[in-house]
């Protein structure tokens, strides 16, 4: 589903933030994209949307090269991969209901279709009961929540997670977490960003770690698990 | 996906922007408006110049002069000609006519005249021209045709009274054309400033459509169609004001005016074809800036 060959990334004037990246994940996956902070992990999910291109080196995301992607193809990929941003970008003047819809809005979905799949979405993430509100109005977990809606309201294939547990107590960590693993279960392909080791312990997934812009380390569920055990 | 929901949305985006900053947004819609009430006035201005020049014209009178040696008949065969080539009306003044109307105009000093021994004035053609042959270019061309006519001894019309007038319509329409120019070109750069405006205040928005996958065109569209509504609504308002101007003001001008121009100067100040031109210009101008906004300032 996302292969990374030989990929670089530098910003001008500074020595490279990633080097020679390769990755595969496989369509139905669930990877966690680990590593101190500063280590690239928000980089590499900027390249797989393209909010940011790549220096050196060939991406494919679904079959297509996107190293070679036209600027006008750019959003039609952008539309199979829901993204929740590490800073959440939420229109603060937009209610929770709006801020979903955007997604289905910029596709042209009708507007009682759009309704309809975002109050099925705010209940698979519990806050039917918040649509009319404002996310400055909600709780940190719940503007997280929001977000995931977003990103999955138009049913991406893939789905990328950026620190989605960020600044949350253990209990929404939880319950966020059990969000993107029944996403999972249900055929996307998911990778998340996160620098929380006990979340990595409990999830026992397949962990790709990131140090000074490198791939350390790759283990897949099963001997990430051992290794817990250990 | 579906075109109508599309539309529906580019329509309420742009609403809420017009709604979001009324302020910046009226000041655009003031700018087209002041503009096009000033294309408006000189088209007015224009007309009233060229109904000037129409009336002063139609004093524009060609005198063509015969040879002394021609007899009667050869006289009327040359006032045939004449007629032909000039297409308008043709006045035979025999030289006793034309004498005693020099008299008369010399007043005193006509006196002296009677002292002649014989009358030295040719006869003469009186040629009123026709309208559309009442510009310097066609009467110069008119008298060099009739100078080259045979039995001709020589043509005479105001020939630089003609020019001059001409050339300061001319000078008043060019200076006028820059003008509009000028205006239009600062129009465009304050309505293309307020949707630089409107941008800036929605790049949060914009952002956020691009990484959910919005194309380029979904996100201009809503400021395109800002400005085209800017566009037609300072059109709108330019044409309310014409229109104002004229009943307010129109029949106090035709009167001050009339003594000039003759009667039916009062023309209404704002016809169709006007109104249907500065909504155009209007759209063209909304369109324009916002096009200039776009490419400038959302490099998505
Ligand atoms: N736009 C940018 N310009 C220059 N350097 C950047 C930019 N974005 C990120 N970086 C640098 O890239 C490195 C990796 O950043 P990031 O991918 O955000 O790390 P992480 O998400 O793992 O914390 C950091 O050193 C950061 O300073
Ligand atoms: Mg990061």
């Amino acid at each position: 589903m996302i292969q990374f060959f030989h990929v670089y990334k530098a910003y001008p004037g500074d020595p490279p933030v990633l080097s020679d990246i390769n990755l595969n994940v496989e369509k139905g996956e669930f990877v966690f994209l680990t590593g101190p902070s500063g280590a690239g992990k928000t980089t590499l999910l900027k390249l797989i949307f393209c909010a940011e291109k790549a220096t050196k080196g060939q991406i494919l995301v679904g079959g297509r090269n996107i190293a070679r992607i036209r600027e006008s193809a750019v959003p039609y990929l952008r539309r199979n991969i829901g993204v929740v941003f590490q800073d959440f970008k939420l229109l603060p003047h937009r209610t929770v209901e709006d801020n979903v819809s955007f997604t289905l809005d910029v596709l042209g979905v009708p507007r009682a279709e759009a309704r309809e799949k975002v109050r099925r979405m705010l209940k698979l993430v519990g806050l039917e009961h918040k649509a009319g509100s404002y996310p400055l109005r909600l709780s940190g977990g719940e503007q997280q929540r929001v977000v995931i809606a977003r990103a999955l309201v138009n049913d991406p294939t893939i789905l990328l997670a950026d620190e989605p547990t960020g600044n949350l107590d253990p209990a929404l960590t939880v319950e966020i977490m059990d969000l993107l693993t029944q996403v999972n279960v249900r055929g996307t392909t998911v990778m998340v960003a996160t620098h929380d080791a006990t979340l990595l312990s409990r999830y026992q997934k397949r962990t790709v770690r990131l140090e000074r812009g490198q791939i350390v380390s790759d283990e897949d569920g099963v001997k990430a698990a051992r290794r817990m055990v250990v | 996906m579906s075109a109508l929901s599309k539309v529906t949305y580019f329509c309420r985006s742009a609403a809420v922007g017009l709604k979001h900053s009324p302020f910046v947004h009226f000041i655009a819609v003031t700018t087209i408006a002041i503009a096009l009430f000033s294309a408006g006035m000189a088209r007015g201005a224009a007309r009233v110049l060229d109904n000037l020049l129409a009336s002063l014209g139609g004093e524009v009178e060609v005198t063509v002069y015969l040879s002394p040696e021609l007899d009667a008949d050869e006289v009327h065969g040359v006032r045939a000609r004449v007629l032909a080539l000039s297409g308008g009306e043709v006045t035979l003044v025999s030289p006793d006519a034309a004498l005693s109307r020099l008299r008369a105009e010399l007043g005193d000093l006509g006196e002296a005249l009677a002292e002649l021994p014989e009358n030295p004035l040719p006869v003469s053609l009186e040629l009123r021209v026709p309208p559309e042959r009442r510009n310097p270019d066609a009467l110069l061309a008119l008298a060099k045709a009739l100078r080259a006519a045979p039995g001709v001894a020589g043509v005479d019309y105001g020939e630089a009274a003609v020019q001059r007038l001409s050339a300061i319509a001319r000078a008043l329409r060019f200076g006028s054309l820059v003008a509009f120019a000028v205006v239009l070109g600062a129009t465009v750069v304050i309505v293309a400033a307020t949707l630089q405006l409107a941008i800036y205040s929605r790049r949060g928005e914009i952002e956020i459509q691009k990484l959910v996958g919005a194309t380029d065109r979904f996100v201009k569209a809503p400021f395109l169609l800002e400005g085209l509504l800017q566009g037609v609504l300072g059109a709108a308002v330019a044409l309310f004001g014409l229109w104002a101007f004229g009943r307010v003001l129109g029949p106090t001008l035709g009167a001050l005016f009339a003594f000039l121009l003759g009667p039916g100067v009062a023309a209404p100040w704002v016809e169709p074809r006007l109104a249907l031109e500065l909504l155009c210009a209007g759209c063209g101008l909304g369109l324009g800036g916002s096009f200039v906004a776009v490419g400038r300032f959302l490099r998505v």
